[in-house]
């Protein structure tokens, strides 16, 4: 138990993410996004999400790990919308984790939010805890129809009932090619570019770039510096791991 | 006037019978579990000798378990793999054993093999990582070359994982995420 708190301590110090091997980020540009939804639907098939059903989704139980927010400007016909996916922003100070009585969420060597299944008991502290609202709680464990448990993803265990659950930045694939690396030799890192999440997989316009922060020249570094950065609800100092570039308007 | 131990016990005839009965039931309900339907050392559909190929014939493990060196899984043996060795041998061919093995290539079944190492789904355990940091197989699966059925000897549970990756200073070896999935 002691263990854990100085552990966790070590986190709560400013500017720690610095002294880990990865930092695993993504920039996500506005501009770019279409809202088509294709990542949303890679998420899905990646990460084992159940399909909640019409019932539960009425009652705002439906499991999506990145989700498409729509914000309206004006009114028809002159409305301007503008699309933003919505995820686990991985915070560096993350107000799921400090909620949790039982360490089920936890900040990882590489700087990631995780949740650990088997030690979630399900009181869904994180999930109220949490400003971006993206934890989602399996409140029945829910079944694949015949044939689809046959695109079940193996690398992903299958959540049951009474567990709390939430983007993961596709934490299967970071780890394959972590042992790719291994396999490899040499400085056994991974390059800037061997890991793309699900979502940035399938997203057609290139509107989520994801990488290293700790490397200053990896794509995501160089993306985040962009002149229309922001972090969302930057002043809960939460220090999110995904950085927005904001929809650049047109007038006139 | 002697007590007879016999006598008192007599009135309990019955009793006795039956606590005889419940004995010799569980003893041998114990035997048969322990020889036939042990989930630590199963029946197999053919009675596979470890003993006879790894140590006897000094064939090594990852002759047969090629995988275990690249990748997450060790691998068991095709049919093919067994014949290969076992058309070359005409000492045995006839062997009641061997015509088994030679059914199941004949109907191109594989042998349904029943596992004995077996982790739940939610662990993620890759063999070639520890074959490469020189983690004997013996270490964790006994001496399987001494074995004529292959027993299960490790517990496989959380904290036996955790002890060596302690003792053996695994980087990020006890982090949560490295074997959960
Ligand atoms: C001639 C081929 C062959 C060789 C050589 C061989 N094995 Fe096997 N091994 C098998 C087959 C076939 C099975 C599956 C049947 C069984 O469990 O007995 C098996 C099963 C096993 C299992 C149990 C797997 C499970 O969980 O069901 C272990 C552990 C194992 N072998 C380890 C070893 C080790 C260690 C060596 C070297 C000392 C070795 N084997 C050498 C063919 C071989
Ligand atoms: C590398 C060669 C090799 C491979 C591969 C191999 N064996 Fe063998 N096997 C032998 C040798 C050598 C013997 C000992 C024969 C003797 O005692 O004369 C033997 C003996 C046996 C026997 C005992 C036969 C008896 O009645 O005495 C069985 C059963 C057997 N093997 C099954 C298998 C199965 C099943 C496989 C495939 C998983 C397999 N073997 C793969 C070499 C091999
Ligand atoms: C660090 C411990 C460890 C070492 C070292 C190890 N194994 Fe395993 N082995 C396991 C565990 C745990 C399983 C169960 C895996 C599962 O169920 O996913 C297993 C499963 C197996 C199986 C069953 C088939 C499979 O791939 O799941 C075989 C065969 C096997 N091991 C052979 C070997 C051989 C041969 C070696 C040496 C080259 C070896 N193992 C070294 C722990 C180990
Ligand atoms: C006998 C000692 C031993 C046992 C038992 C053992 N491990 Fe390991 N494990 C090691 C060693 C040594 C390494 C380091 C490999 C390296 O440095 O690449 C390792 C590495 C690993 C890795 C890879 C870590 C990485 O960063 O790539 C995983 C995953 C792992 N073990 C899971 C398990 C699981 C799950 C179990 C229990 C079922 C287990 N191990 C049991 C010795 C052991
Ligand atoms: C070295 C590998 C390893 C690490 C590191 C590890 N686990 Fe496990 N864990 C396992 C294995 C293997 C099992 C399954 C065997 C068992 O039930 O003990 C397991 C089982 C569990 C279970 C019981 C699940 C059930 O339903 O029976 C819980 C809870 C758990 N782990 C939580 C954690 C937490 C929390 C951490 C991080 C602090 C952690 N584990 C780190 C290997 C590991």
């Amino acid at each position: 138990m002691a263990g854990i708190v100085e552990k966790w301590k070590k986190f709560r110090e400013p500017g720690y993410p610095g002294k880990f091997d990865y930092h695993w980020g993504m920039v996500i540009d506005l501009d770019r996004c279409s809202g088509c939804e294709a990542c949303v639907v890679a998420c899905q098939a990646e990460n084992n999400l159940p399909i909640v059903g019409e019932k539960q989704f009425a009652l705002n139980r439906e499991i999506k790990w990145i989700r498409i927010e729509r914000y309206w400007q004006g009114e028809y016909p002159d409305a301007k919308v503008t699309f933003m996916p919505m995820l686990c922003q991985q915070c560096d100070q993350a107000p799921c984790e400090m909620a949790c009585p039982v360490f089920a969420t936890y900040h990882n060597q590489d700087g990631l939010n995780t949740q650990i299944y088997n030690r979630c008991i399900g009181t869904r502290t994180c999930a109220v805890y949490c400003p971006y609202e993206v934890r989602y709680f399996n409140w029945y464990t829910f079944k694949w129809d015949e044939p689809l448990e046959q695109q079940l993803n193996p690398d992903v265990s299958v959540r049951e009932k009474g567990v709390m659950e939430k983007c993961t930045f596709c934490i299967q694939r970071i780890r394959q090619a972590k042992d790719h690396a291994k396999d490899r030799g040499g400085d056994q890192r991974v390059r800037d570019g061997e890991i793309s999440p699900a979502c940035v997989q399938a997203c057609p316009t290139e509107a989520i770039v994801f990488g290293d922060f700790n490397d200053p020249d990896s794509a995501v570094s160089k993306a985040a510096e962009d002149k229309r950065n922001y972090r969302v609800l930057e002043k809960l100092n939460t220090t999110p791991s995904i950085v927005y570039l904001s929809k650049v308007e047109q007038h006139g | 006037m002697s007590v007879s131990v016999l006598a008192a016990l007599r009135t309990f005839k019955k009793h006795a019978l039956i606590v005889l009965a419940v004995i010799v039931g569980f003893t041998v309900g114990h035997l048969v579990n322990a020889n036939f339907y042990s989930d630590d050392a199963p029946v197999q559909p053919i009675e596979f000798s470890h003993r006879i190929h790894a140590a006897e014939n000094e064939i090594p493990c990852m002759h047969c378990h090629v995988h275990a060196a690249t990748s997450i899984n060790a691998g068991v043996p095709s049919v093919n793999k067994c014949m290969n060795c076992h058309r070359a041998m005409p000492g045995v061919w006839e062997s009641p054993e061997i015509l088994k093995v030679r059914g199941y290539w004949e109907r191109s079944e594989p042998i349904p093999w029943v596992k004995v190492y077996d982790l739940p789904d939610f662990v993620y355990f890759p063999h070639k990582r520890h074959i490469q940091a020189e983690v004997e197989c013996q270490s964790c699966h006994g001496d399987v070359q001494e074995m004529d059925r292959v027993e299960k000897v490790s517990p496989l549970k959380m904290q036996w994982c955790l002890d060596c990756h302690k003792t053996r200073e695994v980087e990020n070896g006890r982090d949560c995420w490295t074997c959960h999935k």
